[in-house]
């Protein structure tokens, strides 16, 4: 194992990972303790050798994010092979593909504060066991809330009936767009005079301006709104206005108006991890601060894969599959 | 004899990181039944390669000679490509196996789990991680 990999593998690994590793050198010490003999030693220490090898290879691969593997077009045998060499790492350098992390077990997040349900019910649906838990919301805010008829958290319906945006292809909008890093990571570009945030489902690119101006004092709305951001030692600050509020924040239906004011607070604390912290106001929707948990990116293994959303494919997808597939309603 | 114990609990870690979340998408798990399966014999009419849903589209003959229409839903070719699919996997005629979960309903609808082709070879997105990683693969 390389001197890069080890070093890699020793910022990158997960909790989970890093508890498990632990247990194993716990379990091995111990065995030594107790006398064991030399082919115990020898077993274990192979054993030992291929777990942390197994491990490392897959903090290897997150590693460089921009490797340029690409589902259905470059293989890996097709790119130069410096393509593997990371830059050093700069906690200013926000710059390459991130995506949630998807190791076995992790709550994948798909709202600021969003949680597991506990149900032991085993024919509730994954898609109905997680709720976000928003501040208390104004009489406007409730009434577009109510309004919103989703498939997922405890009010779910089946997709035919729901009205979620993302179900004809229109636009997410931020920061509804980010928790899709779920399932499509998104790439930070850096530039002299702004930051890139390239998602990749929809294929949509946020500005985010370093130039030095001010947020817009009267902005017309935009589905990604307008942002602005600066550097705070080496957390990357970045403020948001101006969002059409026809955009949900999540899947669970929770709504926003046109006055949502978002700071995120970008750090990379290692070459593989970025922490993000989020803060959303609207007085309009929420009564209080909506305060996000830190949510983590690690580098993804693949490039950025177009993803369009295709009107006409998802028409047809729910002509003939989704809307099948749920129950009538009664007459 | 605990020191033996080393080998299971690796092989258990090993397991552990080697299993991947199913892959979801707009809900459409409340549509189904999870936590039953069903197996189908049936001949392919259209495989659908598409954003942001994939399907395959199949004609299923019962015990009486009648020809059910079948479509099954899958996730988006980013998560399809990552676990052996392609836009060319699949084609109208081919002879499949299909394994998934049934509609709520009792329509002829299916949440897709994995399928035997024709080769007999197997295609589950099961090892997919949800951003299209394959959990035990170094590209």
């Amino acid at each position: 194992m390389s001197g890069t990999a080890l070093s890699t593998f020793a910022c990158d690994v997960s909790i989970h990972r890093s508890l498990a590793i632990l247990t194993i050198v716990f379990r091995f010490c111990g065995n030594l303790s107790r006398g064991p003999s030399m082919r115990v030693y020898f077993r274990n220490a192979f054993l030992i050798g291929a777990a942390i090898l197994g491990f490392s290879l897959g903090a290897f691969a997150q590693t460089y994010g921009t490797k340029g593997y690409s589902p259905g077009a470059w293989k890996p045998e097709e790119l130069p092979k410096d393509l593997a060499t990371p830059k050093p790492y700069n906690p200013r350098d926000l710059s390459g593909v991130w995506s949630t992390p998807t190791t076995a077990g992790y709550f994948e997040r798909h709202s600021l504060n969003d949680k597991w349900i506990d149900t032991k019910d085993k024919k509730v649906p994954p898609q109905m066991r997680s709720d976000a838990s928003p501040p208390p919301m104004t009489a406007w805010g409730k009434a577009k809330f109510d309004a919103n008829k989703v498939s997922y958290g405890p009010r779910a319906v089946e997709p035919e009936f729901n009205n979620d945006p993302v179900s004809q292809c229109e636009p997410l909008g931020y920061p509804r767009d980010l928790w899709e890093a779920n399932l499509r990571p998104f790439e930070f570009v850096q530039t002299p005079d702004r930051v890139l945030q390239h998602m990749q489902y929809h294929d949509v690119w946020r500005t985010i301006w370093t130039d030095g101006r001010a947020l817009p004092k009267d902005p017309d709305p935009a589905w990604y709104g307008y942002s602005v951001g600066h550097w705070e030692g080496d957390t990357f600050v970045v403020e948001s206005i101006g969002y059409d509020d026809r955009t949900w924040i999540d899947h669970f239906g929770n709504p926003h108006s046109d006055q949502m004011h978002l700071v995120e607070r970008y750090r990379r604390t290692n070459q593989g991890t970025l922490l993000l912290d989020m803060t959303l106001t609207d007085p309009k929707t929420y009564t209080k601060p909506w305060v996000a948990e830190t949510i983590t990116f690690v580098n993804a293994k693949a490039a950025i894969f177009e993803e369009i959303c295709s009107p006409s494919e998802e028409r047809r997808f729910n002509d003939e599959i989704r809307d099948s597939s749920a129950a009538k309603p009664k007459p | 004899m605990r020191r033996i114990s080393v080998s299971p609990f690796i092989l258990g870690v090993c397991f552990l990181f080697a299993a991947a979340p199913l892959l979801a998408h707009h809900g459409t798990g409340v549509a189904y039944q999870q936590d039953k399966s069903i197996t189908l014999q049936g001949t392919v009419t259209d495989w659908v390669w598409a954003n942001p849903h994939c399907a395959i589209l199949f004609d299923v003959t019962d015990e009486q000679g009648n020809v059910v229409h079948w479509g099954a839903e899958l996730g988006n070719p980013h998560q399809l490509s990552s676990a052996g699919f392609s836009r060319e996997v699949m084609k109208p005629g081919d002879k499949i196996t299909i394994f998934g979960h049934p509609s709520r309903n009792g329509a002829p609808r299916l949440q897709f789990d994995h399928v035997v082709l024709p080769d007999g070879h197997t295609l589950t997105t099961k090892n997919v991680k949800g951003n299209g990683e394959k959990a035990d693969t170094d590209y």
